[in-house]
């Protein structure tokens, strides 16, 4: 007996069925919502649990992230040709410059912001808004070693001993190790100073570690001495451990991670909403509280008394860098550290 | 539909799947090798040039292979008398055993590798014990050496070579261990001649798959093994993640898929023969 609907007719239709279920899960174009890269991790909890609940009840307007690394938001974005995958970035200062080079932002309006004028000069340009900082400089056990007076101070004993260091890998990373390099003569585009000083103390370094280990061998005494930001400080001393920060004789360095509106996003009122919460004042007080323990860039939230500045204008003092002269000299860097720290 | 053609067809899901889902970013991958510059924009030899004229890259494929060769003989080592154990003991031994071997696989390996920081770190559990017992006067340095990313690799690898060398086992009929006694073998003739080589198909899977895991083992390599100890793995990590030259990448993976399979292909042929011969001695 022949089937009421041919089996063929049946198969096709499953098959259309299928083949349009994923633009099902595609993001709704509607002006109230808004599609936001963010780092995975805490940063991606944190957006969850303290964007996304304001966003939609000041603005009703709902909140996507895309958990994605800065190099996949700027991958996913160059092969999405002309219709961006989401409507803001996040990225840190190196990425940041990438992006702009390759005009994958949409010039940036702060006047849009209605909380502009909390946010201290320099946090917003053309292109973004900061929405949080990072504070790098010394962090060291005070029970162990003495309070190191600068960057150059590592490599000399009590320390060296001690110290454990990273490579080129990180944002932090790079700018102490540039820092390092200033110690010794270098400058922002020389690190050969800062490398040739670590091979001669190589020997006598406790650790050698991968960025996201060191709060680890931290923890459990593998190094009692690192160049680090004040948010991980801030992690380690609420679980008990011995952590002070130690502001560099040179000064504490400082950049920002950042939030821009992609080129083409079909929501740029939503994401201005987006990055106004987020740069708010009650999301960037619950922002400062633990586990995350952002810097926060909103000068109306009162700064946590072991963040090394009374408020946010003091950081105009700190050592800033440019990443547009440090992004085409970094992958050299980081092979050049892998090649001189490699037993 | 013709009986010889249903298998074939059963299986195009599955085929369709991998050509789809492996195969086809595979080729993608070899392809982006071949690009000149980070953006992708030419095609060209650089990128292999830059790899292999350059002997920092041939000493960190060394390494990396050479990583996986120790894991897998301490491995060996250790698995292959609990395994003997296990094969003599009771039911509920043999039980607890293998709820023993299974039990690390029930935790992340993220896990596992930052809990060998608290055992083998300066303040950790060895240091504590050797520094106790007055074996040592300075804290012995094990976390970020070859050492112990093989001692903490060996224990996370584990189950990956005993779970198929205890099925084999299981196997293995207790008679022939039997007669080879009563004909005169010793304990380590029976050992070599007749339990090994019958357990040769599972060893060789199992070092297969030690090999193939502790030379990819990014997280223990990068965590336990520190920046002094640059693998594959971490340089592809680097490049794809940090430096974003995703050419050099893709290279860097390229390299890495190959010498491994290389390894693996002696391993699986050592294994064949070591098997092929049991086989023939068993049934001879």
């Amino acid at each position: 007996m022949p089937h009421p609907i041919p089996r063929r007719a049946l198969l096709g239709t499953a098959a259309a069925l299928g083949l349009s279920a994923p633009a099902l899960g595609q993001r709704r174009s509607a002006a109230a919502s808004v599609t936001s890269a963010v780092y995975p991790g805490a940063w991606e909890e944190a957006f969850r649990e303290h964007v996304a609940p304001p966003l939609k009840r000041a603005h009703n307007v709902d909140l996507e992230l895309q958990p994605l690394f800065a190099v996949d938001q700027v991958a996913k974005f160059a092969a999405s040709r002309g219709a961006p995958p989401f409507d803001c970035f996040v990225l840190d200062p190196g990425p940041r410059i990438t992006a702009i080079e390759r005009g994958m932002f949409e010039r940036f309006d702060a006047a849009k912001l209605g909380n502009r004028a909390q946010l201290p000069p320099g946090t917003a340009d053309e292109w973004g808004v900061g929405c949080a900082a990072q504070v790098v400089g010394i962090a060291y056990n005070p029970k162990k070693v003495p309070k190191p007076g600068g960057y150059a101070d590592l490599l000399r004993d009590p320390w060296v001993s001690r110290l454990g260091i990273t490579g080129f890998g990180t944002t932090f990373g790079t700018i102490s190790l540039i820092e390092l390099a200033k110690a010794f003569g270098g400058s922002e585009t020389n690190i050969e100073p800062a490398l040739a000083e670590l091979k001669k103390a190589l020997p006598r370094i406790a650790a050698v570690g991968a960025p996201a280990a060191m709060p680890g061998l931290f923890q459990q005494g593998q190094c009692d001495v690192m160049y680090t930001n004040t948010q991980t400080v801030t992690t380690l001393r609420d679980r008990g451990v011995d952590i002070e920060f130690a502001v560099p004789s040179t000064g504490a360095s400082t950049f920002f991670t950042t939030l821009h509106i992609a080129k083409g996003s079909e929501n740029p009122e939503a994401a201005y909403r987006y990055v106004e919460t987020v740069v708010s004042r009650p999301v960037q007080q619950a922002l400062m509280g633990a586990p995350f323990n952002f810097v926060p860039v909103n000068r109306e939230v009162p700064l946590d008394p072991g963040l090394p500045m009374r408020s946010l204008d003091d950081m105009a003092r700190f050592n800033t860098h440019d990443w547009s002269k440090i992004n085409p000299l970094r992958g050299g860097w980081i092979e050049r550290f892998n090649r001189e720290m490699a037993r | 539909m013709t009986n010889k053609a249903a298998p074939w067809a059963l299986a195009a899901p599955l085929g369709l799947a991998y050509a789809a889902f492996f195969v086809a970013p595979l080729l993608m991958l070899l392809a982006v090798s071949f690009h000149t510059d980070e953006r992708m924009t030419a095609f060209g030899l650089d990128q292999w040039r830059r790899f292999l004229f350059d002997s920092f890259h041939w000493k960190v494929v060394a390494d990396t292979l050479l990583l996986g060769l120790k894991t897998v003989a301490a491995t060996l080592l250790l698995a292959v008398p609990l395994a003997l154990a296990w094969r003599a003991a009771s039911p509920f031994w043999q039980r607890a055993l293998l709820f023993v071997v299974i039990m690390p696989l029930l935790t992340s390996v993220v896990v596992r590798t930052f809990a060998w920081i608290v055992i083998l770190g300066r303040e950790g559990l060895v240091n504590q014990l050797v520094l106790g017992l007055g074996l040592a006067a300075d804290p012995l340095r094990l976390l970020q050496t070859e050492l112990g990313l093989v001692i903490s690799l060996t224990q996370i690898e584990m189950p990956l070579l005993l779970l198929p060398l205890l099925s084999v086992m299981a196997r293995i009929d207790p008679n022939l261990v039997d007669a080879s006694a009563s004909l005169g073998a010793s304990p380590w003739r029976t050992l070599f001649r007749v339990l090994l080589p019958l357990a040769a198909s599972g060893l060789a899977a199992g070092c297969l798959l030690v090999f193939a895991s502790s030379t990819t083992a990014f997280i223990s390599q990068s965590v336990i093994g520190g920046g002094r100890l640059v693998y594959l793995p971490a340089m592809v990590w680097q490049q794809a993640m940090v430096v974003a030259n995703w050419p050099f990448a893709a290279t860097a993976a390229v390299a890495l898929l190959l010498s491994v399979s290389a390894v693996i292909a002696v391993i699986a042929h050592a294994g064949r023969l070591a098997a092929g011969h049991a086989g023939a001695t068993a049934h001879g």
